[in-house]
Formats: C-alpha cells, sequence, structure tokens
C-alpha cells in the first residue's frame, strides 16, 4: 500500500525533470545566440586602449559632443511616437474589437503594409511627397523631425496592433463597456478608467516593441538628414574602431533601462490610481 | 399608468423578427421574469429596456418618460450580466463606486455609498479584493450592488445565476428576490429556468420564439397555462390528444377512455379534436370516496427521484407519469398490475391543439 503511490511518484515525475532538462537545455542554446555576439562586442569594446581592457572607448564616447543630443533626440522621438501610435491604435482596435469585427481582418492588413514596403522605398515616396509645395513638410529640420515621428507612428502600428488587439481579446470588451454605459460612463470614461488600465501588459510590451524600433532606426533618418542615434552610429562605424561597439553597448543599457522604467513607472501609476480611489 | 412600460415592442436584425409586438405594464417595485427557451428574445428585450439595441418598432416609457431611444448611459438602468463583467483593474469597493464617481459624487458620499452597499451584500471582509480573488457567487454579489449603488429606476438581470453551481444558484436567488423587496426597486429578470422564475417572481412573461405566450404570476402560469407551450415549458406536463364528447357537461375523452374537466367547453362542438394536459401530482390512487374521473389504468413503471416517486401508468392507449410524494410507509403497487386511478376535473386542462 505504501510503495504504490510512491512509485507512482516515481513514474509521474521522470518525464517532468526530462522535460525540464530539454527546456533548459534549448534555453540554453537559445540564450548562447544572443549572448556569444553580445559579449564579444563587450570584450571588444573594452580593448580601447593598447594592450590593458578598460573603458577608454566609453570615455571617447561621452566625450564626443555630438553623441547625447543624438541620444536624446532619439528617446524623443520613440517617447513621443509611443504617445501617438497608442493614442490611434487603442481607440481603433478597440472600436474594431466592439462594433466592426468583421473589418478586422482589413485593419489587420493595413497595420501589416510597414513589413511589406521596404523603408527605403517608403522613405523616398515620403521624401517625394512631402518636399515640395502643397506639401512642403521638410523645409526645415525641425519639420521633418515631426514627418520622421509620423512615419514611426506608422512604422510601429504593426507591433503596437498586435499586442492591442491580443489584449482586448483576453478581456470581455463587449460586457465590460456595456456594464460601464449603464452605470452612466461616457466613451471618454470607459477608454481610459477601464479598457487602458486593463491592457496594461499588452500596452507595454507594444510600447517595449516601438521604443526598441526607433531607438536603432536607420534608413528613414538617414534619408531624412536627421541626428538621431541611427545615422550616429553607421558614421562612427565608419570612423572608429572600438567606439562603436561601446556605443552598441550602452544603447543596449539604456535601451533596457528605459524599459524598466516605463515598466515601473506604468505599475506605479496604476497601483497609486488604486489606493487614491480607494481612499 | 404603470411605472415601466414597454409597448408593440419589434426588433428586427435584417429580415429576422426576434421580438414580435412585446407588450407589458411593470408596475412600480414589482418582479417581472422572462422565462423561455434559448433564443426566444429574452435578451433582446432586457436590451432594449437598458439601451443598448434601439426597437424596431414600438415605444419604451419610464416613469412617464419615453426612453426608446435614449443612450444606455443616459438611462437610469442597472444591469446585471451572466459573466459578472466586474473590472478585473478596480477592487470590490472601486467596482461598488464606479457608476457614482462617473457621476462626479463628491468622494464622502460615494465612500459612504459602497460602505452601505457592501453591507448589504456582505462582503464587509472582502472590499479591498480584486474580482478575480472572489468565488463566482461573491462576485455576482459586487455587481449586484454596483448596479444598485447607482439607486437606478429598474434593475435587469440576465440570467445572473446561470453560471454558478446549484447551491449557491438557489441561495443567491433568495438573496436577490430579499434586497428587491428591501428596496423596493423595479426588476426584471431573465431566465430559462422555470424553477427560478416560479420561486422569484411577482409576475412570469412566457416567450416563444419571439412572441410573449402567457403574462401571469406563477400561481397562474403553473396552475392555469393558456397555450400547450406554456404548459410544457413550466412545470412537468402530461399531454395528450383527446376529442370533445359532450361540450355542455365538458366531457372529453382520450383514447376512449372519458374525463370530466372543469374548463368551459360551450365554445366547442362534439368530435373536436383538442389538448388535454394534466400534471403529474394531480393524478393519485383512487379511493372509495371519489366519484369523477376514476379510471383504469396499467402500472408500467415506477421510479424513485427521492421526495417523490414517478409512476409511470397507462390510460387507453395513452402513457401518463404520475407523481406521489414519497414516505417510508408507502404502499406502492406491481409492475403490471390494474389500479383505478383519478384528478379532480380542474387538473384537466383543455388547451387548443
Ligand atoms: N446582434 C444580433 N444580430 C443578429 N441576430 C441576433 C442578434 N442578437 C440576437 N440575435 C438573434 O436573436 C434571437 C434571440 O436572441 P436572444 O439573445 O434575445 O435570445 P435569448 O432568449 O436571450 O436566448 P438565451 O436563453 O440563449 O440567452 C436569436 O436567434 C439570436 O440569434
Ligand atoms: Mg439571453
Amino acid at each position: 500500500m505504501t510503495t504504490s503511490p510512491a512509485s507512482a511518484t516515481v513514474t509521474v515525475k521522470r518525464p517532468v525533470v526530462r522535460n525540464r532538462l530539454v527546456s533548459w537545455l534549448i534555453f540554453g542554446v537559445v540564450s548562447l545566440y544572443f549572448l556569444i555576439p553580445l559579449a564579444a562586442t563587450f570584450y571588444w569594446s573594452l580593448r580601447g586602449m593598447k594592450d590593458v581592457l578598460g573603458f577608454e572607448a566609453y570615455r571617447k564616447l561621452f566625450a564626443d559632443t555630438n553623441f547625447l543630443p543624438a541620444f536624446s533626440q532619439s528617446i524623443v522621438n520613440a517617447v513621443a511616437t509611443i504617445f501617438l501610435s497608442l493614442l490611434i491604435v487603442v481607440p481603433t482596435a478597440y472600436w474594431v474589437t466592439l462594433r466592426l469585427p468583421k473589418l478586422r481582418p482589413v485593419v489587420e492588413f493595413i497595420t501589416l503594409l510597414p513589413f511589406v514596403i521596404p523603408a527605403v522605398v517608403l522613405v523616398f515616396g515620403i521624401i517625394r511627397l512631402y518636399s515640395a509645395p502643397p506639401l512642403l513638410f521638410t523645409a526645415t529640420y525641425n519639420s521633418s523631425r515631426i514627418v520622421l515621428i509620423f512615419v514611426y507612428v506608422c512604422l510601429s502600428f504593426p507591433y503596437m496592433f498586435r499586442s492591442v488587439d491580443n489584449g482586448l481579446r483576453a478581456i470581455d470588451v463587449r460586457t465590460l463597456t456595456e456594464a460601464a454605459q449603464s452605470l452612466g460612463a461616457n466613451w471618454g470614461t470607459i477608454l481610459f478608467r477601464v479598457i487602458f488600465p486593463n491592457l496594461r501588459v499588452a500596452l507595454l510590451s507594444g510600447a517595449l516593441l516601438t521604443f526598441a524600433i526607433v531607438i536603432g532606426e536607420l534608413t528613414i533618418a538617414l534619408y531624412m538628414a536627421q541626428h538621431t542615434l541611427g545615422p550616429y552610429m553607421s558614421d562612427l562605424t565608419r570612423s572608429k574602431v572600438y567606439e562603436p561597439s561601446a556605443m552598441a553597448i550602452v544603447a543596449f543599457a539604456i535601451t533596457w533601462a528605459a524599459m524598466g522604467i516605463i515598466d515601473f513607472v506604468g505599475r506605479g501609476a496604476t497601483r497609486h490610481v488604486q489606493m487614491v480611489e480607494a481612499d | 399608468m404603470s411605472y415601466l412600460s414597454i409597448s408593440h415592442v419589434t426588433k428586427q436584425f435584417g429580415d429576422t423578427v426576434v421580438v414580435d409586438d412585446f407588450n407589458l405594464d411593470i408596475e412600480k417595485g414589482e418582479f417581472v421574469s422572462f422565462l423561455g427557451p434559448s433564443g426566444c428574445g429574452k435578451t433582446t428585450t432586457l436590451r432594449m429596456v437598458a439601451g443598448f439595441e434601439i426597437p424596431t418598432a414600438g415605444k419604451i416609457l419610464l416613469d412617464g418618460a419615453d426612453i426608446t431611444d435614449k443612450a444606455p448611459n443616459q438611462r437610469n438602468v442597472g444591469m446585471i450580466f451572466q459573466s459578472y463583467a466586474l473590472f478585473p483593474n478596480m477592487t470590490v469597493a472601486q467596482n461598488i463606486g464606479f457608476g457614482l464617481s462617473v457621476r462626479k459624487e463628491s468622494k464622502e458620499m460615494v465612500a459612504q455609498r459602497v460602505d452601505e452597499m457592501i453591507s448589504l451584500i456582505n462582503l464587509e471582509k472582502h472590499a479591498l479584493k480584486y474580482p478575480y480573488q472572489l468565488s463566482g457567487g461573491q462576485q455576482q454579489r459586487v455587481s449586484l450592488a454596483r448596479a444598485l449603488a447607482i439607486h437606478p429606476q429598474v434593475l435587469l438581470l440576465d440570467e445572473p445565476l446561470s453560471a454558478l453551481d446549484a447551491k449557491i444558484r438557489v441561495s443567491l436567488r433568495a438573496e436577490i428576490r430579499a434586497i428587491q423587496k428591501k428596496l423596493g426597486i423595479t426588476a426584471i429578470f431573465v431566465t430559462h429556468d422555470q424553477e427560478e422564475a416560479l420561486s422569484i417572481s411577482d409576475r412570469i412573461v412566457v416567450m416563444n420564439s419571439g412572441l410573449m405566450e402567457q403574462v401571469g404570476t406563477p400561481f397562474e402560469i403553473y396552475n392555469f397555462p393558456t397555450t400547450v407551450f406554456s404548459a410544457n415549458f413550466v412545470g412537468s406536463l402530461n399531454n395528450a390528444s383527446a376529442e370533445v364528447v359532450d361540450p355542455a357537461l365538458s366531457l372529453i375523452s382520450i383514447d376512449g377512455v372519458q374525463f370530466e374537466s372543469a374548463v368551459d367547453l360551450k365554445e366547442r362542438k362534439k368530435g373536436d379534436k383538442v389538448r388535454v394536459a394534466i400534471r403529474p401530482e394531480r393524478l393519485s390512487f383512487a379511493s372509495e370516496q371519489k366519484k369523477a374521473n376514476v379510471v383504469d389504468s396499467i402500472i408500467e413503471n415506477i421510479t424513485f427521484l427521492g421526495s417523490v416517486v414517478r409512476i409511470r401508468v397507462k390510460i387507453g392507449n395513452t402513457k401518463f407519469n404520475m407523481d406521489t410524494f414519497n414516505n417510508p410507509f408507502l404502499d406502492l403497487p406491481k409492475i403490471g398490475a390494474v389500479e383505478q386511478v383519478t384528478c379532480s376535473r380542474e387538473a384537466v386542462l383543455v388547451l387548443d391543439e
């Protein structure tokens, strides 16, 4: 009697252990795929001085007066892109889910267009369209920058729409909306107090992907003569040896830090709102 | 003038008529159930009262005001959903306070009303929990409190108990009824469970494929069904086709076996085909005193159902169920035996074929 449960657990446990081993093995191999290039880049970035490992390349990078402006410009562009993209995609996806479910495939296809049209084609189209009257929006650096941000908003659509759409499928949008309506809420209230807060994780992943794209984008920024991180980095690669590696590591670290901050702020904000309302 | 008046309301989706000429006047404080099979238009009718659907034709008046085309958030109507529909990002207290904070009530007022509601539903210990931390029954009580917090003019409940298990279903329906009575609130309750409708309602509307079959108190609906559909749908029922033998004496015959009914048959002619319905619990073994409707039957089968014993008897060529209360001294006949069974004249319902 006492042996049978024991043997049962053994026979149950063994496949689990083996499964776990396989999982870890796959995880390890995939991690190596990421980690080896990263480690190599990091190692290379430390060799800024002859024969000694050190942070010389980093010092030079930060000493370069072009680096920080390019970097901050990219971050501002990314934040603006995320903001606009959310404001366009969330209400659209929400409305499609709620009222026009038949249009979903169409909207999904439209959001996928940035994948279909190569960046080079896109940027030449934009330049042709917007650099002559009556749509002369590329006359100054700043107006071009605004155009650039709107282009980035389009580029973010596939990621943003997918994340938001997944998030909306996870909650019962229609019933929640009707419950809120019967309690007297208007569309604005429903969006900002019911829909947005329940999409937190989805919005965050959309924002993360958008951030990563904008920070690293080269082609469009280059052709629109913008001094963002992409063109700066490509310049650097052509003229320097060790600094590009240092730069890659810094960009990597700061991207992740920025995402960490967004996550933290997002989480803190919802908790704060909840506590205030409970008072 | 009634409090809520649904008059000649029709709803079409494309070419299909889903609700057909629905007419109902509900008094203030009344509890009305819509009862009917799946797809008969109960939810659609309820959603028109809530404002989520606009009637194709007809009017809905609430306390004298025409609300037919009003937006849902402009009506003062509380809605309870089968799936609870609590906001996952808010605590119990925030959920209950949502409607009031949307109305821009002061913080103190919201807090006070939320406390009131939480003690009404006995969830004091759970005020700061999130919906996912509650059981289904608790969640549905929160959603009841949330709907009631805004002092709605009408409370609409769309199968609020269907997702719960049997025990909770019974206790929560009693709780809903008690709260409704205590607050004197007007309520419409949608269900396809006849026992639920019978036990909880002041009046029941029996619906069938978009049409109202019968409106009446649970007592009327159960004892005096006016259509074959409502007779069959509410409670279990024996029914057989029969022929009028003597309209003046209300005599009918089922396969040659004569029954006397209390129903007035003067409108019908001898030989008319009708449908006769008798509830199983109205049939019993005949004792000597009874004279009307004593007929011979053959015992076919006996099924023990707990508090009730169901005996299947054959009268003429038709099989009937006969229910009798169980008790330890019950003297049950043998299968195949011939016994006399009887029922009162009132138990013999005559419906249109
Ligand atoms: N938006 C809609 N478009 C088209 N047809 C609809 C729509 N809503 C409901 N119907 C149809 O109307 C009929 C009645 O639906 P309704 O939801 O009112 O039924 P119900 O009585 O509530 O049924 P259940 O007990 O299954 O909830 C169904 O045949 C349904 O398919
Ligand atoms: Mg329904």
